[in-house]
């Protein structure tokens, strides 16, 4: 069976290259990457190096200007938006690094959000929004608007809003950035948790002992992926 | 999602932007309402006309002296060679099997006096038949008999404006009047019919048809109405009354036969086309109005991006978006067309009881009509908003702010 050999998530040579004001912006360069189903991956590298342009194409919310991107298989450039939309909405749950929550919405609303795309009946939408806001431990606060929240608070309630339709997929772009490390290991526990029950877990950060957490960790500069030790000697 | 979930979202949206919203809105609200008010303006005017006619009837036939061209060209009344007299009525009422009443009709205007009153009165010199073809009744006394006509006697029967002029409250049956100098019996008194097209009906004396021959010295008639008996056979009587005529007058068209339908009907569609137009008018504010919902629709687009970027970015589907803005834009102008019929009506309403006299109708078709329009006009002007929604891109939507 194919499923079982191919990866879940497969890059190969992807370059993002970003044009603004007539010159080339490069994000990513030829970068090749498999992510195996059950998979904990952290990417780390220098600000601007091209984690969240990762991201982004990982959770098919961007598409490379060259290279291509498989997830079990399929070739994500031949996808409709509407199957891509699917796929945002039942496979991937994606932690922005700037949260993206409606900012007049509840909490508990902007949790809903991905259920009422995957058409899951009122009252259900309640129940599992208050659930997934019980996981990151924010029950109390999901009558109020999210921008009358605090950025920790905000974070959690992005996580609540990635976890909610229970995704194959999580990708979470620095989702202990706005955190203390108390709540910071809260967050990771309720990751390492998810990828205990099968949930693949992309994880970026700048933190070296939140990315000792994962199984396996990338590194990235300047829009490549380096080792370890090409990090270090990059970082001086 | 279905339809209700679209449209909670689009109320949330309107009710984050409350004042925006009914702005917008009251673009809508006043084409409705300018809508409704004018063509019930135009309907009530038509149906004021109408029943002002109907007294007439419509299934009269009128035959008037002289060859009167309606098709094309001014109007042109040739010679008449022959008058119309009273063998010409005898002839109709003899051989027009379809009609019910034939009338021969003398006019004329004379003084009116009683012992020392005087009044100018209309005189119509008619035959019994008149009052059945005209739909006229006598009150108190009888209406000209056939006997009267016969031998020209000089007996009256006449209107309540003239009753009260010369009589007052004081019995008038019976009394003699004097008509151009002629003493004539006052033998009835018409039933109250008030003014019609112009004209007071109450304000005229009747006497039998020769009789006002010999009064105003004239062999002739001023016209003669036929009565149709079946409304269906009007077209087949005015042919009926041509041919009768023609053979009467040696084979000379030098009389017109006129269908009072016919004037009524141009009439009518002269109104129906005025309502029209008004109505039209007043459309076209609704479609200035729908013209702000798009403008407002494209603002709202253009500030909510990033929202649009989080909802595909969670799922939402290009549909999705679409609908959600369309169910937007349609509910403010469903919204503002509910508001205006209200409008609109209360301010028939208020017309109504501000000036009796005014003829207003709010006719259903109008209000059907105007709310369906709304709601296609926000539908119209809500696509190419929500379009542009829909086509935005999830990463660059995401990233505007
Ligand atoms: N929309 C864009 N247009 C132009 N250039 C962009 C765009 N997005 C990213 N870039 C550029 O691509 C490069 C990588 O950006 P990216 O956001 O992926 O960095 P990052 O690794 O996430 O950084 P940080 O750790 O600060 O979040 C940067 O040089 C950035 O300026
Ligand atoms: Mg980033």
């Amino acid at each position: 069976m194919s499923e079982n050999t191919d990866p879940l998530l497969r890059l190969s040579k992807v370059t993002k290259h970003y044009e603004t004001g007539g010159q080339s912006v490069t994000g990513l360069e030829e970068v090749d990457l498999d992510v195996n189903p059950g998979d904990f991956l952290a990417v780390m590298g220098p600000s601007g190096s091209g984690k969240s342009t990762l991201m982004n194409i990982l959770g098919c919310l961007d598409v490379p200007t060259s290279g291509s991107y498989t997830i079990k298989g399929t070739n994500v450039a031949t996808l409709s938006t509407d199957e891509l939309a699917r796929l945002r909405n039942r496979e991937i749950g994606f932690v922005f690094q700037v949260f993206h929550l409606l900012p007049r919405a509840s909490a508990r609303k902007n949790v809903e959000l991905p259920l009422l795309y995957a058409g899951v009946p009122r009252d259900d939408r309640a129940r599992l929004a208050e659930e997934a806001l019980a996981t990151v431990g924010l029950s109390d606060r999901s009558r109020h608007l999210s921008n009358e929240l605090s950025g920790g608070q905000r974070q959690r309630v992005a996580i609540a809003r990635a976890l909610v339709n229970h995704p194959s997929l999580l990708l979470a772009d620095e989702p202990t950035g706005n955190l203390d490390s108390k709540t910071g290991e809260e967050v990771m526990a309720i990751l390492s948790r998810l990828n205990g029950e099968g949930v693949t877990v992309v994880l970026v950060t700048h933190d070296p002992l939140i990315a000792r957490r994962a199984h396996k960790i990338v590194y990235i500069v300047d829009g490549r992926m380096v080792t370890e030790a090409e990090f270090r000697e990059k970082r001086g | 999602m279905n339809f209700l979930e679209y449209l909670s979202v689009a109320f949330e949206a309107l009710r984050a932007n409350r004042l925006r919203a009914a702005l917008t809105m009251l673009g809508v609200v006043i084409g409705v309402a300018a809508v409704i008010l004018l063509v019930s303006l135009g309907t009530g005017t038509k149906n004021y006309v109408e029943r002002q006619f109907a007294g007439l009837g419509s299934n009269i036939l009128i035959i008037t002296p002289g060859k009167v061209e309606t098709r094309g060209g001014p109007p042109m009344v040739g010679p008449a060679r022959h008058k119309l007299t009273m063998s010409d009525s005898n002839i109709l009422q003899k051989k027009g099997y379809l009609f019910g009443g034939v009338a021969p009709v003398v006019f004329g205007s004379a003084e009116v006096r009683l012992s020392g009153r005087t009044r100018n009165v209309s005189v119509l010199g008619v035959t019994p038949a008149f009052s059945e073809v005209r739909n006229l009744r006598v009150e108190i006394g009888a209406f000209l008999t056939e006997a009267d006509v016969e031998a020209k006697r000089r007996v009256c029967v006449i209107g309540r404006t003239v009753r009260k002029e010369l009589f007052g409250n004081a019995n008038a049956l019976g009394q003699i009047v004097k008509l151009n100098g002629a003493r004539f019996r006052v033998v009835g008194i018409m039933e109250n019919k008030g003014v019609s097209l112009g004209v007071d009906i109450d304000d005229i004396v009747f006497v039998p048809v020769r009789t006002a021959q010999d009064l105003f010295d004239l062999d002739s008639l001023f016209e003669i109405l036929i009565s149709v008996r079946n409304m269906n056979d009007i077209e087949s009587g005015k042919a009926m009354a041509k041919s009768i005529m023609f053979h009467a007058h040696n084979r000379h068209e030098d009389f017109t036969v006129t269908d009072q339908r016919a004037i009524l009907s141009s009439l009518f569609t002269i109104l129906d086309t005025l309502t029209y137009v008004l109505g039209g008018i007043a459309g076209i504010s609704l479609l200035v109005g729908g013209i702000g919902i798009m403008n407002i629709m494209l603002v709202t687009v253009k500030e909510r991006t990033n929202e649009i970027g989080i909802r595909k970015a969670v799922g939402a589907r290009n549909i999705d978006i679409l609908l959600q803005f369309l169910f937007e834009a349609t509910t403010l102008s469903a919204a503002g067309g509910l508001i205006g019929l209200v409008v609109g009506a209360a301010g028939a309403g208020a017309l109504r009881w501000a000036f009796p006299k005014m003829p207003i109708e709010v006719p259903l078709w109008a209000v059907l009509l105007s709310f369906t329009f709304s709601l296609f006009v926000g539908i119209f002007f809500g696509v190419y908003p929500a379009r542009k929604a829909a086509a935005m891109n999830p990463i660059e939507a995401l990233r505007y702010e």
